[in-house]
């Protein structure tokens, strides 16, 4: 009866630790570039935000759009206020299932297939993306490069500009996920 | 044995008492722990400077709104001559031949609030007046809504150069104003703006005419399409003098397009003077006689941060 007793209790205890251990990063660097007629353009944010749950391969990504910086500062506010209308749909976020096993105990680089959807300027799309996690002592890196439709998002490019972007917009992602210890548990 | 029977049942009701309320939280939004943590740290919002007015400018007015750090504004605005009354008309072409003012400004941020301008209005009926001016930007409106308004102080100078004068004081004006603005909602930002004009020598210099003149501006921009904006300036001087009949308020209507470091203004108004301190201090031209005319504003933004120093966390 005791037996029973431990193997109950255990069987309590099991479940809280299923859910698997977090991975974590707060100041993924991400880039968004795209060729233009005059000057090409660029910006970057060190402040996506991306976890990672190696035990379901669950991973997602955000940006708060509005920490994007461009080298001009009219740009910035132009990109904000007129193609993204950044104060109505404020985060680009990507939610994903990485398709491949990553063993984050081991050491390695593993090219992976991340499936799931991507939601930018209020409009979600199915998505594919591929890229490389590599872990190392622990920590969790990531890195990849994509490209987004503007018309796939509805992100409307005014015709009387001067500074054009591009239909397709290339976004590069690298972000450093480590272990993340909730405050409660500690 | 039936203790611990009773034990186990006790544990069994204990454990999924304690299972349901642990899974509470997650189980309503019905997301994985890691959706959950995800969703924690995305309603972090960040407190963000919220843009009331996409331009320093307006038609008569100036916004809230500065020219960011090493950044330069090329400011040109031009008033035509009267479209219609008997300086106007056909015979005029429409006003086109004629100028009431030109204002040729250049507008420097010294960082991202603190802007210096210089400009020189050329307004043949008075003889043109040099201005220098400080705009600093004292209170942002915030995207967290700490502080809904923005708050804006702008100091000017002006000085006439050219007719005669008694002593080199007569020559020069000030005017101070504050400037509350708000973005009420994702298309519609207005603002309001009281303000003082002193003048050494009163403008007109005629009897009874105030050194200093009272006055409350009000502004708003409506944004039609990505681009395109309509606005709406209008400026009260107050006192008895102004009250009179001769003086009308100056009232424009605009249509203002945004692309990127280019603004393009073209508007309608009854104000000859491009300058605060002319327009408040002597707006004779009335719609009512036709004396209401067409005008441009175009400004060009040039950024000289560098591209090699071009820091991304800036």
């Amino acid at each position: 009866m005791m037996k029973f007793i431990c193997i109950l209790l255990l069987a309590l205890i099991i479940p809280k630790q299923n859910g698997g251990d977090l991975y974590l990063c707060k100041n993924a660097k991400i880039t968004i570039y795209s060729s233009a007629l005059i000057e090409d353009i660029k910006a970057d944010s060190n402040f996506g935000l991306s976890v990672f749950n190696p035990a379901t391969g669950e991973l997602n990504f955000s940006l708060l759009i509005s920490s994007l910086q461009f080298e001009k500062a009219f740009m910035q506010q132009h990109f904000n206020s007129d193609y993204m209308e950044s104060d109505k749909y404020p985060r680009a976020i990507f939610k994903g299932k990485v398709q491949e096993h990553v063993d984050v105990t081991r050491d390695g680089s593993y090219p992976v297939t991340v499936t799931g959807t991507f939601t930018v300027h209020g409009v979600t799309k199915p998505r594919t993306i591929t890229g490389t996690i590599t872990v190392k002592n622990g920590i969790v890196s990531m890195a990849s490069e994509f490209m987004v439709n503007c018309a796939d998002h509805h992100i409307d490019i005014p015709q009387i500009l001067f500074y054009h972007i591009a239909e397709n917009i290339k976004v590069t992602v690298s972000a450093t996920d480590i272990l993340y210890k909730s405050p409660s548990n500690q | 044995m039936i203790d611990m029977k009773k034990f186990i049942l006790f544990l069994l009701f204990a454990s999924l008492a304690t299972a349901g309320m642990a899974q509470k939280p997650d189980s309503t939004k019905n997301t994985s722990s890691a959706d959950s943590l995800f969703n924690s740290m995305n309603a972090v919002n960040k407190k963000e400077n919220v843009v009331v007015f996409e331009s320093p400018r307006l038609i008569l007015t100036q916004t809230n709104e500065t020219v960011k750090k090493k950044n330069l504004n090329v400011i040109f605005v031009h008033r035509f001559g009267d479209f219609a009354g008997p300086s106007g008309g056909g015979k005029f072409f429409y006003g086109f031949d004629d100028i009431a003012d030109v204002y040729l400004a250049l507008q420097y941020g010294i960082s991202d609030n603190l802007n210096i301008e210089i400009g020189r209005n050329t307004l043949p009926l008075v003889g043109g007046l040099v201005d220098l001016e400080l705009k600093y930007a004292l209170i942002h409106q915030t995207s967290d809504n700490s502080s809904p308004v923005a708050i804006t102080l702008i100091g000017q100078t002006g000085v006439r150069p050219y007719n005669s004068y008694a002593t080199f004081g007569d020559r020069v004006s000030y005017f101070g104003q504050v400037v509350f603005a708000s973005k009420l909602s994702h298309r519609f930002s207005i603002e309001v703006a009281p303000s003082i004009v002193q003048n050494n020598l009163p403008v007109p210099d005629l009897s009874g005419s105030p050194e200093q003149i009272f006055s409350l501006s009000a502004a708003a921009r409506l944004k039609v399409t990505k681009l395109l904006s309509v606005v709406c300036d209008y400026a009260h001087p107050f006192g008895s003098y102004r009250n009179a009949v001769g003086f009308s308020d100056p009232l424009g209507f605009g249509i203002q397009a945004v692309t990127g470091g280019h603004v393009f203004t073209i508007n309608i108004t009854n104000s000859r003077a491009a300058s605060e301190i002319n327009y408040l201090s002597n707006t004779t031209s009335d719609y009512g006689r036709g004396q209401y005319r067409i005008g441009f504003t175009i400004s060009r933004m040039f950024d000289f941060t560098h591209k090699e120093t071009f820091n991304p966390k800036r």
